[in-house]
């Protein structure tokens, strides 16, 4: 257990800057953002006069609805944090089989007493949920730093922020929904992070290419092939790929729904599950026959990924 | 005593190509032993097989492991340095310090951080801060600080100057090499290691073409030098090799009556470079 955490902190020093820095930008572009609209209002409208038209307007709304959308909000600001996470932990993962090999570091690690399936596990766990729940705390103290911002702002009008938003606001279930789902997504996404390590195991070079062009020609001959056969593009491997990014159980969508705007899970374009963002969604993902199908492809993966990292050397 | 290395009929191939052929190896506990060869010969073949990070064909017993299943607990015994220059360059000097710390059960903190004080090296530097030397003296400082029976150097000071190259084989015999612990090097620099070798092995096309402790060395081959009138003789007395060096003729004699050939010049120890420029290209196997 002791090694294992060891090894994982040896993911955070080698990648610091993808996993803390990059989330610390997208707090900071955030609060950049804020800061320059303010700027922005304050320099056409000195008295800030609209401005607290605009906060009045609002508090003479109703409690409900003001509470809706500073949930709805919530959701809908982890969409840049998501998306950026997802790319780190794409390229992360490309690499951490990959890297070690290339700079002949690799002679060092293996010098050492810890196992190839540890430094496996430790590469995975990192990707699973160190990553995740460091955007995640960035996030909710981005937040909480607008939050102050916008409540000085509210104060420089006359204006209570406490009952215009803090009081009617719960961040607690909101922030509590994006960790979750970030949590989801580090199990519905297995089978990818899988397939993203084995080719990490072994490319020769340029890991990114042996990650994507496999796929795609596989899908292109099955496409191919079918339409030859029956005149029409259904049931490939892009369809399958899409049908899982787009189930995936990550606020990806804002959708319209009776007026109101709400996050949705995944990008609603199939109709295998309902997109609503509730907990119960949620586990309807992880406990489906997709995600079986998806533990079984990650588990054949991850043994090829051990397998080739057991007889890894530097060339 | 027990052999830290046993090898039976140890063969790696690359496809068509057989770098290391059937070698049979022992190496006892306490010995340093020096496995020189020329390029390609299939040094880092067999070493990569020691360290179990390559599969090979045949039996290998390290300690009494087979390194290709049970690498990670080997490790625990054995450490090597296998160049200069793998530490990884994003890592500071106290991450792979505390890494090591806490993977490593047999590391002493105390003794790495001792030897690092005789350095520049601080414990803040990135390893790609550091000069080519200094990686090598910071490798050396944390490997030295490792209580092992098995050290393994593959060429270990590639592409250092000379002052690095000194000190790194003085540091490693003065305050490492002890009886317990036995040291396996291969290297190009055959005269910097020569003195400090108590075992030399030679291997030539996948092959061990010499497999000797130094004293059988010493007793076995006698170098002669002589002047050219006594040519004639000297050949006839069956030498190994020949060689002209400032108009002086050197013969190198295996096994051979030493009052005789007193008689015909100087005799001294031949040098293991001598020795193996000797093996690689006379007949003698």
């Amino acid at each position: 257990m002791n090694r294992l955490m060891t090894l994982i902190k040896r993911e955070y020093w080698e990648n610091k800057g993808a996993f803390h820095t990059t989330p610390l930008v997208i707090g900071g572009i955030y609060i950049i953002g804020m800061l320059m609209a303010i700027w922005t209002t304050v320099h056409f409208d000195n008295e800030l006069y609209t401005f607290k038209e605009a906060v009045r307007l609002a508090a003479s709304q109703s409690d409900e609805l003001r509470s809706a959308i500073a949930y709805s909000g919530i959701l809908v600001s982890s969409e840049l944090f998501t998306t950026v996470l997802a790319f780190v932990v794409f390229f992360y993962l490309l690499g951490s089989l990959y890297d070690d090999r290339k700079d002949r570091s690799i002679l060092f690690w293996k010098s050492l007493p810890a196992s190839d399936t540890l430094t496996l596990a430790s590469k995975l766990l990192a990707a699973m949920f160190l990553v995740p729940i460091i955007f995640w705390v960035i996030f909710v103290l981005t937040q909480v730093a607008m939050a102050l911002i916008g409540s000085i702002m509210v104060l420089s009008v006359g204006e209570n922020p406490w009952t215009l938003f803090l009081s009617v606001t719960n961040p607690f279930k909101p922030w509590g929904f994006v960790l979750l789902t970030y949590l989801a997504q580090a199990i519905w996404a297995l089978p990818v992070y899988a397939w993203l390590m084995f080719v990490s195991s072994f490319a020769p070079r340029v890991p990114l290419l042996f990650a994507i062009l496999p796929p795609v020609v596989f899908a292109v001959l099955q496409i191919w092939l079918k339409f030859l056969q029956t005149f029409t593009f259904k049931d490939n491997l892009f369809g399958v790929i899409g049908e899982w990014f787009s189930n995936s159980p990550l606020i990806m969508s804002v959708d319209e729904n009776r007026g109101e705007i709400a996050a949705g899970l995944g990008i609603p374009i199939s109709d295998t599950f309902d997109h609503a963002v509730t907990v119960a969604n949620i586990f309807d993902r992880l406990f489906s026959q997709q995600m079986a199908i998806g533990l079984v492809v990650a588990a054949v993966l991850l043994a090829g990924s051990l397998w080739m990292r057991h007889r890894a050397t530097d060339s | 005593m027990t052999n830290v290395i046993e090898a039976r009929g140890l063969t790696k191939r690359y496809g068509r190509f057989t770098a290391v052929d059937a070698i049979d190896l022992e190496v006892p506990a306490g010995r340093i032993v020096g496995l020189i060869g020329p390029n390609g010969a299939g040094k880092t073949s067999a070493l990569k097989a020691i360290l179990g990070l390559t599969n090979f064909e045949g039996s290998l017993k390290v300690l009494g492991k087979d390194p290709s299943r049970d690498r990670a607990s080997l490790m625990e015994d054995v450490c090597f340095i296998a160049d200069v220059a793998v530490l990884p360059r994003w890592a500071r000097v106290w991450q792979l310090i505390e890494f090591t710390e806490k993977i490593h059960s047999k590391f002493s903190r105390e003794k790495c951080e001792k030897y690092l004080t005789s350095t520049k090296i601080t414990m803040q530097h990135k390893v790609k801060q550091l000069s080519k030397g200094m990686v090598a003296q910071l490798h050396l400082a944390i490997v030295m600080a490792i209580d092992v029976k098995l050290l393994i150097l593959d060429e270990p000071t590639l592409g250092l100057d000379i002052l690095y190259r000194k000190q790194f084989y003085t540091n490693l015999l003065n305050d490492y090499f002890d009886e317990d612990r036995s040291i396996l090097i291969t290297t190009h620099q055959v005269e910097e290691v020569e003195h400090i070798l108590s075992d030399l092995i030679f291997i030539q096309d996948g092959k061990i073409a010499l497999d000797c402790t130094m004293e059988v060395v010493q007793e076995r081959y006698v170098e002669l030098v002589t002047s050219p009138d006594q040519v004639d003789a000297a050949r006839a007395m069956n030498p190994l090799f020949e060689r002209v060096l400032f108009g002086r003729h050197i013969f190198l004699y295996k096994n051979v009556n030493r009052a005789g050939l007193k008689e015909l010049g100087e005799l001294h120890t031949p040098s293991v470079a001598d020795l193996f420029v000797a093996t690689m290209t006379g007949s003698e196997s």
